[in-house]
């Protein structure tokens, strides 16, 4: 195994008794593109938050390059070098396709807090933006703001926006949700284009077949809890995952093994 | 919307004619209407302060003026103990400075610590503003000494500023440049920031940005402009009472920046030409019925007015006129290029 980039141990979360997240160790390894795959309601938003710092485990323990993050606010974690994108599209509708990714690359570039200079002189920022929105394939609608996009030009706008940020890991929440099937392998070409440059992603999807081809390694969870992991063959052939997509007497058994 | 290009041609002849305009204004004009147009272009300027708060930041701050209120007391009290020089002047203006960012520092500290947004956070953060803003004008009424309490404090100027055509163009240079100022600010780096704030707060943080931090830097940035403009009224009026610390104070500047479009700076401007202009219309018709002094009333009527009406202001009304020929061209150009390739 190469060099573990993230590492939870035991990590839980319960909202009002139910554990959305329930003692989940996973380990994410440098330079490769690892799937968490689950069905709706599994968890895996949560977990991701929990990787992020939106949320505070009541269990366990997160790690970052070995270090414990675990308590650390999201800001600092991104300033580690994570980034990572929502399922629900979260740009900023009022502003620019060209300023929410400019956004990003101001923060990236640390210009820091001016106050009396133009934003719009910072000419190496807004020639990377121009890159960027290429490679999300917005160029054309940067002028547009990101309310008047369609859906699945938002979630290239988010994609873009975290591309920006160049995390060292890239936490991509179904970054496919929600888009015309036409779209997707527009967005697939997108991701193999970051992993090809080296950064690690990982990536929530409940399609199975989609991240088939796509990915290294699939984490199985459901019901808040690990399930399997390995290779996506073997994976996606494994019957008690199949069952868990089928719904039904898995839950029952991981419940009963606990 | 708020993100206009670079003015164009026809706005810079157009606002050379203004500014023309209002040079001339004092001479042909009754020093009422001169005095007025002063207190216009002052009001403007504490309202913009404002607008950054609510327009560019998402920021209700219902303590607002507390900055404005200050730099009038401060100037006052300079005046009355020390003397009315412009050398003491120039240092409540720099008193002002310190005294706003201080008390925005502390204001903000209070309320900008509970993260996470939501109805609930905005509510109980607008109730701290209104809380610490209540807090000062209770300790000017109370520090009689000084401030004469309730009574108000009265104060001679430097003999500069007696003069009401001059002091009237003081007024319109600190318009200008406090104007250029804070467009200056909008457009930084920093103030970027502040309008991802105001969109999604959660998101610009994931971006990696220290969104408290920011916020501190536009709450500073609006109260010393406030304060600025507190001074300035203080001079115009040579009078300070507890009144310019009251929540009807900072809903003045709500109501202004309403009017003229939020998040939109120069609204602003406009927004307080029509309600001062409005205002001591209604003033002069006191005689013809006493409702007419009922300003709340009114204040309250024109609020839901302009909601109803005018939601986005009179800027927001500019803009859907400009942007609907604009958008008309672009849908001919879309249609021709889209007629070429069919
Ligand atoms: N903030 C929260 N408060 C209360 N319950 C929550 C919260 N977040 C998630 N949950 C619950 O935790 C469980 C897991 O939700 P989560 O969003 O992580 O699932 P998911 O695997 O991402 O599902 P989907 O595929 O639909 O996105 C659900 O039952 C959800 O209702
Ligand atoms: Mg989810």
């Amino acid at each position: 195994m190469g060099e573990i980039l993230i590492e939870t141990k035991d990590i839980g979360i319960s909202f009002g008794g139910h554990k959305a997240v329930n003692k989940v160790s996973i380990k994410l390894e440098k330079g490769k593109l690892t799937t968490i795959l689950g069905p709706n309601g599994a968890g895996k938003t949560t977990l991701f938050n929990l990787i992020s710092g939106l949320l505070e485990p009541t269990e366990g323990q997160v790690f970052f390059k070995g270090t414990d993050i675990t308590r650390l606010s999201p800001l600092k974690r991104i300033k580690m070098g994570m980034g990572r994108s929502f399922q629900l599209t979260n740009v900023f509708g009022a502003l620019t396709a060209f300023e929410n990714i400019r956004l990003a690359m101001q923060s990236k570039e640390n210009i820091g807090f001016k106050i009396f200079t133009d934003h719009r002189k910072y000419h190496q920022l807004n020639e990377k933006t121009d890159k960027i929105l290429e490679k999300v394939l917005l160029k054309d609608k940067k002028e547009f703001l990101a309310s008047e996009l369609s859906h699945g030009e938002q979630r290239k706008l988010e994609l873009g926006m975290v591309m920006a940020l160049d995390p060292e890991i890239l936490l991509l929440d179904e970054p496919t949700a929600g888009m015309a099937i036409e779209e997707v392998p527009v967005m697939i070409d997108i991701m193999k284009n970051i992993q090809k440059s080296g950064t690690t992603i990982i990536l929530i999807e409940h399609k199975m077949d989609m991240v088939k081809t796509l990915s290294d390694k699939l984490i199985i969870i459901v019901n808040g809890m690990f399930l399997t992991e390995g290779d996506p063959e073997t994976v996606s052939k494994d019957p008690e995952v199949l069952k868990a997509y089928l719904g039904g007497g898995v839950l029952d058994e991981l419940a009963a093994k606990s | 919307m708020i993100l206009k290009k670079d003015i164009s041609k026809r706005m810079m002849i157009f606002l050379g004619i203004l500014l023309i305009a209002l040079v001339i204004l004092p001479h042909v004009s009754t020093l009422s209407t001169t005095t007025l147009f002063s207190r216009i272009f002052i009001m403007a300027i504490y309202a913009m302060s404002y607008d950054i708060l609510r327009g560019y930041m998402g920021f209700i701050n219902l303590g607002h003026a507390l900055f404005f209120g200050s730099g009038a007391y401060i100037v006052g009290i300079l005046f009355n103990n020390i003397g009315n020089t412009v050398p003491m002047f120039l240092v409540a203006i720099v008193i002002t400075l310190i005294y706003s960012s201080i008390a925005a520092l502390i204001m903000g500290k209070i309320v900008f610590r509970s993260k996470g947004g939501g109805a609930a956070s905005v509510v109980a953060g607008a109730m701290t503003t209104l809380a610490l803003g209540e807090i000062v004008r209770h300790t000017a009424e109370r520090w009689r000494d000084v401030t004469m309490g309730a009574d108000g404090l009265s104060f001679r100027i430097p003999p500069v500023f007696a003069d009401r055509t001059m002091f009237y163009y003081y007024a319109l240079i600190f318009l200008i440049v406090m104007t250029l100022i804070l467009r200056q600010f909008i457009n930084s780096p920093t103030g970027r920031v502040l309008m991802s704030i105001r969109e999604n707060e959660q998101r610009a943080e994931f971006l990696g940005f220290d969104t408290e931090k920011y916020k501190l830097i536009g709450l500073q940035v609006s109260g010393i402009a406030s304060g600025f403009s507190g001074v300035m009224f203080g001079v115009m009026n040579r009078f300070v009472n507890t009144e310019l610390l009251t929540v009807q104070q900072t809903l003045n500047a709500l109501l202004i920046t309403l009017v003229g479009g939020t998040g939109t700076l120069y609204g602003a401007i406009i927004g307080s030409g029509f309600v001062n202009i409005v205002q001591s219309q209604l003033l002069n018709f006191r005689r013809v019925h006493p409702i007419f002094e009922r300003w709340l009333l009114f204040f309250g009527a024109m609020y839901v007015i302009v909601v109803i009406f005018m939601p986005k202001g009179f800027m927001g009304l500019y803009y859907s006129i400009t942007d609907k020929r604009k958008s008309k061209l672009q849908n001919q150009t879309i249609k021709e290029t889209s007629g070429k390739t069919s």
